[in-house]
This record gives C-alpha cells, structure tokens and sequence, in this order.
C-alpha cells in the first residue's frame, strides 16, 4: 500500500479521498488556496500546503506548484479528485514523469476520453453504441450548419474537450444555431482551454444512465452496475440513484459488457465511469469519465464497496480480489446534490458565510460534505457544499429515507437547492420512477417554491414574537401564549402580558 | 397589538393580544423556544413541532430558516405602519427599468447597444458565475437608454446593468 497521498482538490470530494486515504492508514497531504485556510479539507488532513490565492487558476489548477509539494513533503502518490486537474492528460503525465503515482487511469487514456470526438471514433471500433453525429469537431459556422443538416435537428453542440455541461447547446433549427454555436465555443474555451465544437443527434427524451467500471494494473476490469442521473439541470446532475428503476439484469448485463469493453479499448486503470443516453430500450454511450465520479456513493452503498479504497489500492498494485460475478447489487441507494443555488430563482448561485448546519443522521443516512458552519461560500469554486445520499431496503425506503433527512438538513446563511430534492422526494413521477433528462423541465411546479399555508403561519408567527420579544426583553429565551399546558413560568406571563390566563 | 408580516409576496396578519394570540384571525397556542447561544428556535403551533432557525437582519427584518428554506420576513407592528403611511414613504416611482445583476459575476457580453428596442424575455447581458454562463433577459419589453457595463467588468448582486425605458402607451409607473 501506498504510505501517502497528496490530494489536488477542496470541498467535500478532498474531504472524501482523506476519509479513504485515512482509514488505509496511509499519510495525507492537502493542498488548499489562501480563503480556504480553515475548510474542512485542510483540517481533516494529516498535512496542508497553501498553493496560491482564490482564483483556481492560481492555486488548484496550478499543477506545478502541486507537484512541487508533492515533492518537498514526499508524497508518494496524487489524487485529482474530480474537476480541476482530474482529467488533463498533461497534468496526469507531468505527475507521472515526475516519477510520482497518479491516482487515475494513465495520462494516454485520459487524452484518448477526454477529447470526446476521438473517445467516439474507439467506441465506435470497440463496437460501442454511439449517439448518431460527428466523430470529428466542426471549424466554423458554416461548416457546423451543414453537418446538422446531415444529421437532422434538433442537433447538441458539445465541447470536444468537454464534460458537465459546459460548452453544450441545444439547437432546435438553423436559425439558432449560429449564436448557439459562438456561446458554446467561448464556455468551452473559458472551460476547457480549447474551443474545439462537435456536433451530434439530440435525443428527445432519454434517461442518463452510467455504468461504473474499475480496472486494475492486471489487466482485470469489472463492472459496478449502473447508477441513473436523469435528474439534471443544463446536464448538471441533481439526483442520482442506484440501481435504475428501469434496469433489468439482461440490460445491466448487456451495458455492464458494453462498458467493460470500452475500458478494455483504452486500457483502463482505476475507477472511472462509462455514461450511456437510454431511451426505448437502446443505449448509446455519451462519454467516458477518467475519474471518481461526483455519485460513486450510490454504487459504494449497494455494492458495499469504497471506491477510494480501491482507487488506492490498484495505485499500489493490487489486483482486483473479486470477479464479476461476486459483484452483487444490495438494495437501493440514493443521491442528492445539495448546492449553493437557489431553486426557486433559476438556479442562481449563492453566495455568504454558512451561519448555520445540522446535518441528518440515523439509519441509512450518510452525508459527503465539504462545509462546516462558518464556513464562507464564494464564487471561485464549484457550488456543492455536500451529498446527502441514504440507502434503503428498496427504492421506496430510499426516498421515504431521504425525505426525513431533507427534513433534518438545515444549511443557513446561504440558499440551497435542499427545499427542491424534498419536492422531487414527494413528486409522482419521480416515485414512479418515471424519468428523463427533461425531468425538470416537464416539473416546472418543482421550481415554484411558493411556500405552503402552514409554513407561512409558522413564519409569521415566528417572527413576530421574535420582534416583540426583541422590543420587551432581548434576553429572553422563550415566549408564547402561556397556560397551564404550555407550562410556561409565571415571570414570561408577566412579562408578557398577552398570555392568555 | 396587531402585526402585519410580509414574507414571499404575501402579507399575513398576526394579533398579540390580552386575551389571545391570533394569525390571520385564527386563534393559536404558541410556545417559541430558543437554544441558548444559538440561533435555533423551536415553535409549538397547537402542539405541532417546528424547527425554525432565525436571524435578526435590523429593525422589523428577519431572516426564517424553515422546511429547507430561507426567508426573508418583514414585521410591522400597527402604529409603525401607520406613521410611516402618514410620512407617504413608499410611494411607486416611473421612469427607466432595470435589469439587474441576479448574482455577483462577471460580464460575458452585452447583447445590445443604446437605442435598441428589446422584446419582453430578450436576452440583453451574459453574466458568468461559478464557471457557467447565465443569460440575463428583459422582464417587459423596452427600449435601451444605457448600458453601463461592458464585458469583463465585475458587477455586484443587484448591480444595474441596463437600464430600459418602456415603450409608448405604456404607463411607466408600477403602481
């Protein structure tokens, strides 16, 4: 086993990795920018070097400078997380040639995924389904209206070097699609570094469903079964369960082998994650992630295996110690993104100091998070503050599960997309297991928000014996409309004089 | 004493009385409880259990933290009110519309130019926040007077952007 690790990332996925990292009882290092002084990451650590300012691109993407710590402290090994520096193949190399272990599938697999035209001409020759489209990117407009032409609109314009949804736009005609096409070239350029734009076949209602694989330096690669992420916004994953409702052992067994043929075609080591489109039965890989995905909790919880773990252990050599078969799927897991964004106005991120956390607890809950209270939200960085993920008996446990930790979750000072998954939770075609990648946007009752009669008579009551406590007596702890039942004191009813007697 | 409390576009009435504690004319048992050194308060609503976790914001002006949501509140008691309708604050105003930076961010693109007429729901700024481009579009149909940001600048949650004029026939005033 490895003696330490360095790990190239913040929030609760770096939080995440020490946890593993720990627990193998192998040494930590941490890295962190100047306003992330006391997040959670750098106090969990074994160790922390402070790399650079806010920005990422002077701190967390500066793989230089994080080689170099790695380096000075003798870290043996680095782990990118997911973001940042995750899937640049010429971070990856730079590791590799500075003789010390990346934590992730070598830097000539990296390079051949993450340029999705290219990762779309091997799966075509591994014999992978592909969405129909371009296996090459597109230079100019004109160029760009004539393959959609070909491939027929609606047409998705995506980032060649790209994933997340950055750099990605829908055209419904050709009308749309010169501006269409100069917005995605600059997110993919501001993202990516490159403007590089391709072209394929938009499906109209698909589900996202992914196969988690894991490969090690034997050459033994298995599947995880899959997880579903229909539940996104602008192809921002939301929700995302394990396994499928739709799923049935000959489909995860036909994706399952789709998958483990297209990390076999690129040589696949460690943990990494084939995505697939689903739509009437058919599916068609999408792209593949070279890295720990932001879900692999689900799969953790149901297979009953720590995929952080294994990342370490396949680092150090280790074979895989099971086969395919003994992979075994135990009830049903479910996850919730919970960020600094307001549902109920579009989405907008948020920003301001975390005042206030408590977070769920009890059976079948577990919580990824990358916050603490007093914790300061900026807009230099992702805005996940955490997972709430709970794994039930079945898929009814789950949700019913995740419902009553929703209830418990109370994150203040900065708006969150928590009140949202509570109405996905209760939502019919949700708990019918009815989804698609349009999921939202057919629920837009989920994005109302308009709070309900009950809770505006608890807010308005709240508030104003908080006023009038305030204006009476400041050091109060405790009011209301005292009697006998209530049991309120008699110096608070003397103090306030409206307790009914 | 009566109170009125504004929160999420709705005004809700809640009477502290000698006699009886009512809101919007119901009357209620009510115990609020508060953790000592904390900002977490615990209600009992005729018996039902609520956790609400509340700051001050200034006179009259919460912020409530209840069913996964953050709220901001406005109380006003009855003779507040009352002498700040006679001193007419709070009078509606015409002239140009804003469109506002919903977030801190940074300008992308300016989508228009002084002098353009823009349709209700027209894109007009490409804001970027948090890596991802937001389209910031016209909220009634206008003509542009100024466009006081350009791309790279940095602009402030509420910053205004571009400032629209409305259209003829159409009453400038909202109310």
């Amino acid at each position: 086993m490895l003696s330490s690790v360095l790990v190239a990332n913040r929030g609760e996925i770096a939080v995440r990795i020490i946890r593993g990292a720990r627990e193998l009882g192998v040494r930590t290092v941490a890295v962190y920018s100047e306003p992330d002084r006391l997040a959670p990451h750098v106090m969990e650590a074994d160790e922390a070097y402070c790399i650079g300012p806010a920005a990422s691109s002077e701190s967390y993407l500066r793989g230089d400078r994080i080689i170099q710590v790695a380096r000075d402290v003798g870290a043996e090994a680095i782990h990118p997380g997911y973001g940042f520096l995750a899937e640049r193949a010429s971070f990856a190399r730079e590791v590799e040639e500075a003789g010390l272990i990346w934590i992730g599938p070598r830097s000539g697999t990296i390079a051949s995924m993450g340029d999705k035209t290219e990762a779309r001409q091997r799966m075509k020759a591994a014999g992978v389904p592909i969405v129909p489209g371009l296996v090459e990117p597109v230079v100019g407009v004109e160029a760009a209206l004539e393959a959609a032409v070909g491939i027929g609109y609606p047409v998705l314009l995506k980032a060649a070097a790209g994933g997340g949804g950055k750099g990605m736009r829908a055209v419904n005609g050709p009308d749309e699609l010169p501006r269409a096409f100069e917005a995605a070239q600059r997110e993919a350029l501001g993202a990516f570094g490159d403007d590089a734009v391709y072209l394929e076949r938009y499906l109209d209602r698909p589900r996202h469903i992914e196969i988690q694989i894991l490969g090690d330096t034997h050459g033994n690669v298995v599947h995880l079964g899959e997880r579903e992420c229909s539940i996104q916004r602008r192809h921002q994953k939301l929700v995302e369960e394990s396994p499928s409702p739709v799923i049935t052992p000959e489909l995860r067994h036909a994706m399952g082998t789709a998958a483990v043929r297209a990390a076999q075609a690129v040589d696949y080591v460690g943990a990494g994650t084939v995505e697939f489109l689903f739509q009437d039965g058919d599916f068609f890989f999408l792209e593949m992630n070279t890295r720990l995905q932001v879900e692999h909790p689900v799969t953790e919880l149901v297979t009953g295996l720590d995929l952080v773990a294994w990342q370490l252990r396949v680092a150090s050599g280790e074979a895989l110690s099971f086969e395919q078969e003994d992979v075994a799927l135990s009830g049903h897991a479910i996850e919730c993104r919970i960020t600094s964004e307001d549902p109920f106005h579009g989405f907008l991120p948020s920003t301001g100091v975390v005042d206030h956390l408590d977070l769920p607890a009890g059976p079948g809950v577990r919580w990824d998070g990358g916050i603490h209270a007093g914790f300061p939200v900026s807009l230099h960085y992702d805005p996940l503050l955490g997972k709430l993920i709970t794994h039930g008996k079945d898929r009814g446990e789950a949700i019913r599960r995740m419902a009553r930790a929703l209830d418990e979750l109370v994150v203040g000072g900065v708006e969150t997309s928590a009140a949202f998954h509570r109405g996905v939770m209760d939502e019919e075609d949700f708990r019918g297991g009815n989804l698609s990648i349009r999921y939202v946007e057919e629920h837009p009752e989920l994005l109302d928000g308009a709070p309900s009669r009950e809770e505006l008579r608890v807010i308005a009551l709240t508030a104003t014996l908080l006023e009038r406590l305030r204006a009476s007596s400041p050091q109060a702890t405790r009011m209301g409309t005292g009697d006998g039942r209530t049991g309120l004191s008699s110096w608070q009813r003397a103090v306030h004089p409206w307790s009914r007697r | 004493m009566r109170y009125f409390v504004s929160v999420a576009g709705e005004e809700l009435e809640v009477e502290l009385g000698d006699e009886a504690t009512t809101v919007e004319g119901g009357i209620v048992e009510a115990d609020l409880a508060r953790v000592e050194g904390t900002d977490v308060h615990h209600l009992l609503l005729d018996g039902v259990s609520h956790r609400v976790v509340a700051t001050r914001e200034g006179k009259g002006a919460w912020v409530l933290h209840v069913g996964g949501r953050r709220y901001s509140v406005g109380v006003e008691d009855e003779r507040t009110r009352t002498i700040r309708r006679m001193a007419g604050v709070g009078q509606g105003s015409g002239g140009p519309r804003p469109v506002r930076a919903p977030m801190p961010g940074l300008v992308v693109k300016v989508e228009v130019v002084e002098g353009d007429v823009v349709e209700e729901g027209r894109g007009v700024v490409i804001v970027e926040a948090m890596k991802m481009e937001n389209e910031l579009r016209a909220e009634t149909a206008g003509k542009v007077r100024r466009v006081l940001v350009a791309p790279g600048d940095a602009v402030e949650k509420d910053q205004i952007l571009v400032e629209l004029d409305p259209l003829d026939g159409e009453d400038p005033t909202d109310g």
